[in-house]
């Protein structure tokens, strides 16, 4: 049956022209998602205000840009489905506030830093959108952002710098202290807390 | 240099003796997570490579970082990069060697175009013009050659005064040393003393340009020893990633292009 044939292979291609388009428009968005948030990091770095209210403006866009529940349940790897409920809520917000305090205790080294746009790939089901940054004093370094639209908007689920993973190493982190610690959940939480408590106190 | 490079060698291999010695217990079979998790961190040296760490985070702290420290601190910045450059250029012959070995004729032009102009128009390596005329550095060693081969990286390994590594690197190390026209040129007690200056500058130039890394990662890591051992792995493979994925023609811009080649 040639019609039959030929529907299909029709709908084939249209499926297939329609798939494009999208991946097409998903990269610009991307792109464009990539832009806009690096351009409001930087600006918040190199603008003026206290490193209090620097801190404050960084929560802000990082809880808007970042999958933070995404990254935080990849990075406690298989132990977040042995965790209780109340386990994985204290967790969350704890890797929530590590998440801010290891990015802002970066803001002095990142002072005039400026970055560029390069080429987009894809990724798995998520596109990588490559960026160089450059500081003063510090040779350029290639970062990819890792942008998911998974939820409807773009979301940031991992950065890549010079071909290193945060959300990978970061898993491999937690893995190790666990390992060492009896597989115990609630040693992992209590040195995070420790963590951000050290950070709050001598920032 | 060729009595440093054997004492090296049998020093090291003494202390891989050693640490076989201290192997981690694979965990029980009836026990799938902690297994999957032994296996995918690949480190049955563990508590050796820990101790190892430990021995150069001691040497780093005691000499190393002080010293990294204080050359940042006398010396300015763009000569720093103006030597670090120059330690660059000095290696090329190793590179060279290595994306030829890798079958990579594109890297090689890169390197040898490179070796030219910096020599020549950069003041014997001190910049590099290279890079803003098109010809970009790239990452070439054995340990990439041999991954390229298709050797498998083996377990980690924690060497003192060398650091993250694994057999295959190690390896490459080893050879890359032995393929340095520098360590077989030239006789006599200026000849040593010069190959030793230029791995003493070498580490403190590589240390200094991680000043900030190293101390950040020890500050928000909960497992400095991991993170580490993770980072180096990743480093590694994407290093071996972008060689292998670098298919550039070979074919002179004046010839018709092969379709793939765009």
């Amino acid at each position: 049956m040639p019609s039959r044939r030929f529907l299909l292979t029709v709908s084939a291609a249209w499926v297939a022209l329609g798939a494009r388009g999208n991946a097409q428009s998903g990269d610009a968005a991307a792109v464009a998602f990539v832009q806009s948030t690096g351009g409001r990091l930087v600006g918040v770095v190199n603008g003026p205000g206290s490193a209090q209210q620097k801190r404050q403006a960084l929560t802000q866009i990082i809880d808007q840009v970042v999958d933070v529940d995404g990254v935080a349940k990849f990075c406690l790897g298989r132990f977040w489905r042995q965790a209780s409920a109340q386990q994985q809520q204290r967790y969350m917000d704890l890797f929530h506030q590590v998440l801010v305090t290891n990015i802002t205790s970066k803001l002095g080294e990142y002072q005039g830093v400026r970055f560029t746009m390069g080429r987009t790939t894809p990724s798995g089901d998520d596109v990588a959108v490559d960026t160089t940054v450059l500081r003063p004093n510090n040779p350029p370094t290639d970062v990819k952002w890792i942008i998911s639209n998974s939820a409807g908007t773009p979301k940031i689920v991992d950065v890549v710098a010079e071909g290193t993973s945060l959300r990978l190493t970061q898993r491999s982190d937690y893995a190790s202290y666990l390992n060492h610690n009896n597989d115990n959940i609630d040693a992992l939480l209590s040195a995070m807390h420790n963590q951000v408590q050290q950070d709050l106190a001598s920032g | 240099m060729r009595v440093f490079f054997r004492t090296a060698l049998l020093w090291l291999t003494s202390l891989l003796m050693l640490g076989l010695a201290g192997c981690a217990t694979p965990p029980p079979a009836n026990d799938p997570d902690a297994l999957a998790y032994y296996n995918e961190t690949n480190d049955p040296l563990e508590p050796f490579n820990r101790k190892m760490y430990a021995v150069n985070n001691a040497l780093d702290a005691a000499i190393l970082k002080p010293v990294a420290q204080g050359y940042v601190a006398v010396v300015p910045e763009a000569l720093r990069t103006g030597i670090h450059n120059m330690l660059g250029n000095l290696h090329t012959p190793v590179q060279l060697s290595n994306d030829m070995l890798e079958g990579k004729p594109r890297r090689a032009g890169d390197t040898y175009m490179r070796f030219l102009i910096n020599t020549t128009v950069g003041c014997l390596g001190f910049f590099d013009v290279a890079s803003k005329w098109g010809y970009p550095d790239h990452d070439a060693d054995f340990g990439m050659t041999l991954a390229n081969w298709g050797v498998g990286s083996g377990p980690y390994l924690y060497l003192p005064v060398l650091g993250p590594n694994d057999p295959r690197d190690f390896a490459g190390f080893g050879v890359d040393i032995a393929a340095d026209p520098f360590t077989w040129v030239g006789q006599g007690a200026a000849v040593t003393a010069l190959g030793y200056s230029r791995w003493a500058v070498t580490a403190v130039d590589a240390r200094s340009r991680l000043l900030g890394s190293i101390d950040n990662i020890k500050k928000t890591a909960l497992d400095p020893y991991a993170t580490f051992r993770s980072l180096y792995r990743q480093h590694r493979q994407s290093q071996i990633e972008e060689m292998e994925n670098d298919n550039r023609a070979t074919v002179p811009v004046w010839f018709p292009q092969p379709a793939s080649a765009h």
